[in-house]
């Protein structure tokens, strides 16, 4: 997140990007790289603008001022996403499609996609493969989700609240896979309540409150900024990371 | 080409296990032809029902696979995060596209079999091209106004407004019936609605008669219409989806 980083390498960027729904102002002047081989936590409150920066960066709306890009191009142009992946916002599938039929469909977006049983055997699918995609339990439906955000092999996924409704196991299990990826040069944006997740896996943390950038920097940057010992990082909930905001934003 | 045949494909498997969506397109124009027309003896009057069902079989294709189904989908994740996907609106709606004309030529060949099945119907050997020419014709004018439908109905309201708007259409229209058996204030009313106007074409066509310009331009018009209605609720929808 330096100057000195940013440059034509930069995996995903947004540069002094706002955004305006009529009378609310959804970001004011927003900057974010992302480098590869990096994991970048997006974190704010409710309405914050997260929502928003992700949907500027993937091409799903354009800034009212400022620039996006990604891969150095414009991700409004469908070609542009070929090489990344998201999750959807909330886990919402087609009721009646199948768990391989979902993953099947998504890959053939994609030049050069993950075969269907390594991606349902990497997240915990193998033995869901028929069931349709509308009866799977929510923590189920998540990981299909994250599947889905690495179906077309991509350099940058976007993961939103990724972890919310797994159990620690698949928890983990995740952030294995995130760690592997990110080792191999991915780069990984990932927005979440939970302090313990971005400490446990970000190399850079934005916090985002009112449509700004109210602090960036490692984990321990943002703690120390908002006056909060070390300590308070390792309570895995999300009270701890609401009082580093609350502190940071002075309870905008 | 790829993407739109799995977006062919998405479509296509999702309506055909919805039994929602097969009944009123594929199960009810063939029974409600059974119902009021067959078995019967009349060879004109079979003829031109066999046409106005056949019909009746696309407007619910039209009116339920574009105007409910595009209204139910446009609000949901699944519709948001397609548009994080390498893919243009284009391929979506040629998937869509392709889906719908597979299930209008099942519904309306449905009705036609069955037709052919129960009662002595005649078509001419050189009408059958202008008479499908006509149904797809307004097919097409149909199924523009149901994706108009689609994008100014809330997601709620659509599917009880597409099933009033396919009723009253083919009723008003005189598909059920024919023309001549409608009410005097249905009849007046009639005149001036599109299924009206594809009756008129589609019946001219499979009788072997000439087609009345008129009822050409009308179609167009109609077309025209409703073209603009679903591009500027796209706009409008494409506007609010991310708030």
């Amino acid at each position: 997140m330096t100057d000195a980083a940013v440059g034509a390498q930069a995996v995903a960027e947004l540069r002094g990007v706002h955004k305006r729904y009529g009378e609310v102002e959804a970001l004011r002047g927003v900057d974010l790289d992302i480098q590869p081989g990096e994991l970048v936590a997006l974190l704010g409150p409710n309405g914050a603008g997260k929502t928003t920066a992700v949907s500027i960066l993937l091409g799903q709306r354009r800034p009212d001022a400022g620039s996006a890009l990604l891969f150095g191009r414009d991700p409004t142009l469908p070609a542009t996403r070929r090489l990344a992946g998201a999750t959807p916002q909330m886990a919402g599938f087609p009721d009646n499609l199948t768990v391989a039929e979902v993953v099947d469909f998504v890959r053939v977006h994609y030049p050069d996609p993950a075969a269907t049983p390594e991606l349902l055997g990497r997240f915990g699918l193998a033995e869901l493969a028929g069931r349709r995609a509308g009866g799977l339990s929510g923590g189920q439906q998540r990981r299909l989700a994250v599947a889905l955000a690495f179906a077309g092999r991509p350099r940058l996924v976007v993961l939103d609240e990724p972890t919310t409704g797994l159990d620690v196991e698949a928890r983990r299990g995740l952030w294995e896979v995130l760690r592997a990826f990110v080792a191999d040069g991915g780069a990984v944006l990932l927005t979440t309540h939970y302090l313990e997740e971005a400490q446990a896996l970000a190399s850079h943390v934005v916090v985002l409150a009112d449509g700004q950038v109210v602090a960036h920097g490692s984990v321990e940057d943002i703690t120390t900024r908002a006056g909060l010992s070390p300590g308070h990082l390792r309570v895995p909930s999300p009270p701890g990371l609401e009082e580093a905001i609350l502190r940071l934003t002075g309870g905008r | 080409m790829r993407i739109a045949l799995a977006h062919f494909k998405e479509q296509t498997l999702r309506h055909l296990r919805s039994p929602g969506y097969l009944l009123p397109t594929l199960a009810m124009p063939g029974l409600f032809y059974f119902l009021f027309e067959g078995p019967d003896t009349e060879p004109a009057l079979v003829t031109l029902l066999m046409a106005s069902y056949a019909m009746w079989a696309i407007l619910g294709v039209a009116f339920f696979q574009f105007g409910s189904g595009i209204a139910e989908e446009r609000a949901t994740p699944w519709e948001r995060f397609l548009r994080t996907l390498p893919l243009s609106g284009i391929q979506r709606l040629a998937g869509r596209v392709l889906s719908a004309a597979l299930f209008a030529a099942v519904a309306a060949a449905v009705v036609i079999v069955e037709a052919h099945l129960i009662n002595p119907v005649s078509v001419a050997a050189d009408r059958w091209l202008p008479w499908l020419g006509a149904l797809l014709a307004g097919g097409v004018v149909l199924a523009v106004g149901g994706i108009a439908v689609g994008y100014w109905a809330s997601p709620r309201a659509a599917t009880p407004l597409a099933t009033l708007a396919w009723l009253l259409l083919a009723y008003l229209g005189g598909l059920w019936a024919t023309p001549a058996e409608l009410p005097s204030w249905a009849a007046e009313v009639s005149r001036y609605l599109p299924t009206r106007m594809w009756g008129e074409v589609t019946w001219a066509a499979v009788q072997g008669q000439a087609t009345s310009l008129g009822d050409w331009l009308g179609l167009v018009a109609y077309a025209a219409g409703f073209a603009v209605l679903a591009l500027w609720g796209y706009r409008r929808d494409e506007g609010a989806s991310y708030r």
